[in-house]
């Protein structure tokens, strides 16, 4: 990883959010965005490029004419989309982000053969299954973005509720980056401390159904959907994977026999490092969370299935 | 306005020294005064850490104290201060040495910065809590013993050996006394929400407890002339900073019980908030009988020593 080259496909709030984060860190050596509005990839090169020079390291940022421009990327992250607006659930989204996300793979798998993909369009799932489909390579080189997020929106909804333990709550979400998510509070730590200790079962209740409204409730107020808790949640994946951090965060992939299923991309916990996907980790489930869990499943699977209804994958 | 915040380090060793530093880069505060025996030496750290302070962009200005006055104004004081532990020399031999250092500068606290919050970091880190405690008769919320987050930060480390990945997510916890009876809890370790148990098996586990029970022992017999300070001294000021933030963070410390996991007038590690106001909350954590056994014994080591100090009529001079 000699350049340390973070490609962004599509420079909306999202990517142009994770793309200043990983500049006020200085994490990588050069950022390219693309974006296909005019102008817009170019305006916020330039803009970052003035930020950088108070970043404690220098951080090249450019803007990509086309699409082949996004080359020999270390990390592509493709944030290229229709944003969800007020009404519009995830499925809605569907059809016409597989399309688009159909034209960017094939010219990330052109142009940059050997990065690892993060895929933060939505449904995040199913766009996942997408990438792999298209580019059909090694799974461990296709991540998801989900758990990074929703785990911040659950430690938020954690610190909201007990008022204290700021940065020091644990994170863990699996299952589908969406209605379906599976918040688990009970299993996570306020510092040393089990969450089961300081909160009651009905405050885990609601601290589960606020994260799963997370999206939802900053939809509602912005009109549109957040992008600093995304933005700063991709940076920090992209973070683990230039550093080879090795470090667990639940995320979309592919499984293939994981928590018993094939063929289909959920969250589950990883080890993010130099290769991507270092390795899936399964976790004793209880049954309830097998439960929902399959439910999960069953709904990432309907949107693949309404795909290849469509003949999407011919 | 309020003033900048004043941190005091006493103790110009290696461990006191890298507490001071790492404040100067973070910029934690305005004023670090070093307050040791050996002035000069205090005045050469400090300029060098001032110095850094400026090549990193920091506002931190480090001061050496030349008499116990310079400490007034203190918002916290760290008192490193103590005999180090050599090889083959178990933290109780240090008992009675350190007890007296360690209440020379409790008093002088007392007198000259009555309003701080005090952090223990010299050893036997229990007894010389309840030491500092004693001393100044501060509220127990103004006087904490650092060992918690340094044994959690020796057992993370001992689990990434194992797992070789995790490492910085691995939110390990250790309660009970600073030393042979410390007691690790991996029922209540996680790595990012995964359970340990999940990831390891019961022999590794006890492996890494083991180790983790003789960290400290470890780095003093490679060093051969002294014991460890970069991770302490990290410890250290991560309970400073989260005083001076008011991060409302929960951190296991050593502190006075007070109908605590059923105890009162005893020092002992537990998990702690810690705020502006210095341990501002215990945490109560449900224990199993055996987690209950342990920090028994645990609490029954600190108390041991206490009594030795009673005995040797220690805390009488005081009238």
């Amino acid at each position: 990883m000699a350049g340390r080259k973070v490609g962004i496909v599509g420079a909306g709030a999202v990517g142009a959010t994770a793309a200043y984060s990983l500049v006020m860190t200085g994490s990588c050596e050069e950022i390219i965005l693309f974006d296909i509005a005019e102008g817009v990839a170019q305006g916020k090169a330039i803009d970052m490029g003035q930020a950088a020079h108070y970043s404690p390291k220098g951080v090249r940022v450019t803007a990509a004419k086309c699409a082949a421009d996004i080359k020999d990327c270390d990390i592509v992250v493709i944030t290229a989309g229709v944003p969800r607006k007020g009404e519009m659930t995830r499925a809605d989204l569907l059809m016409i982000n597989a399309k688009i996300m159909k034209e960017v793979v094939e010219d990330v798998a052109k142009n940059s053969p050997d990065a690892i993909i993060i895929c933060v369009s939505n449904p995040l799932d199913v766009m996942t299954y997408v990438i792999h489909k298209m580019t059909g390579w090694e799974r461990h080189r296709i991540i998801g973005m989900a758990g990074a997020l929703d785990g911040a929106r659950m430690a938020y909804q954690i610190y909201q509720k007990l008022g204290y333990g700021m940065t020091q709550t644990g994170d863990l979400v699996i299952g589908e980056h969406g209605q379906n998510m599976i918040p688990l509070p009970q299993k996570v730590q306020i510092g040393s401390v089990n969450a089961s200790e300081l909160l009651t079962k009905e405050e885990m209740k609601q601290i589960i159904e606020r994260t799963k409204n997370g999206g939802a409730e900053i939809v509602k107020h912005l009109g549109t959907s957040g992008y600093y808790g995304p933005g700063r949640a991709v940076a920090h994946m992209v973070e683990a994977i230039l550093d080879n951090a090795r470090i667990v965060v639940s995320s979309s992939v592919l499984l293939d026999g994981e928590y018993g299923y094939s063929d289909v991309t959920a969250g589950v916990p990883v080890i993010l490092g130099r290769n991507g996907v270092a390795e899936i980790i399964e976790m004793e489930l209880d049954e309830e969370t097998k439960m929902k869990f399959k439910v999960s499943i069953d709904s990432i699977r309907e949107g693949i299935d309404t795909l290849r209804e469509n003949k999407f994958f011919n | 306005m309020a003033k900048g915040r004043k941190v005091t380090v006493v103790g110009t060793g290696n461990f006191g020294s890298t507490v001071a530093f790492i404040l100067a880069m973070n910029g934690a505060c305005h004023n670090v005064v070093l307050r040791g025996r050996d002035i000069d030496k205090a005045r050469g750290k400090a300029l060098d850490m001032s110095q850094a302070a400026n090549a990193a962009r920091q506002h931190t200005v480090v001061r050496a104290a030349r008499g116990p006055e310079d400490i007034a104004g203190s918002d916290i004081v760290v008192i490193t201060a103590g005999a180090p532990r050599t090889p083959g020399m178990s933290r109780d031999d240090l008992l009675t040495k350190n007890a007296a250092i360690v209440k020379k500068y409790a008093l002088e606290i007392k007198e000259y910065a009555p309003e701080s919050i005090i952090i223990v970091v010299s050893n036997p880190l229990d007894a010389m809590t309840y030491v500092a405690q004693k001393v100044t008769g501060f509220p127990r919320e103004r006087v904490l013993g650092m060992a918690g987050i340094l044994d959690a930060a020796r057992m993370a480390h001992f689990i990434y050996e194992q797992l070789e990945y995790g490492a910085g997510q691995i939110r390990a916890t250790v309660m009970g006394g600073h030393g042979d009876t410390m007691v690790p809890l991996p029922k209540f370790t996680t790595v990012a929400g995964v359970p340990i148990e999940d990831l390891l098996d019961a022999e590794q586990i006890g492996e890494i407890v083991q180790k983790t029970r003789n960290g400290g022992a470890e780095i003093v017999n490679l060093l051969g002339d002294g014991s460890a300070y970069y991770a302490p001294a990290k410890s250290t000021a991560i309970m400073v900073e989260s005083m001076l933030r008011d991060t409302k963070q929960i951190h296991s410390c050593a502190i006075m019980l007070e109908n605590d996991y059923g105890y009162s007038g005893i020092v002992s590690g537990v998990p702690v908030m810690i705020g502006a106001g210095g341990g501002e909350e215990v945490i109560h954590m449900t224990l199993k009988p055996l987690q209950q056994e342990r920090f028994a014994k645990s609490v029954a080591a600190v108390q041991e020593m206490v009594d030795k100090l009673y005995e040797l009529k220690f805390f009488d001079e005081e009238a």
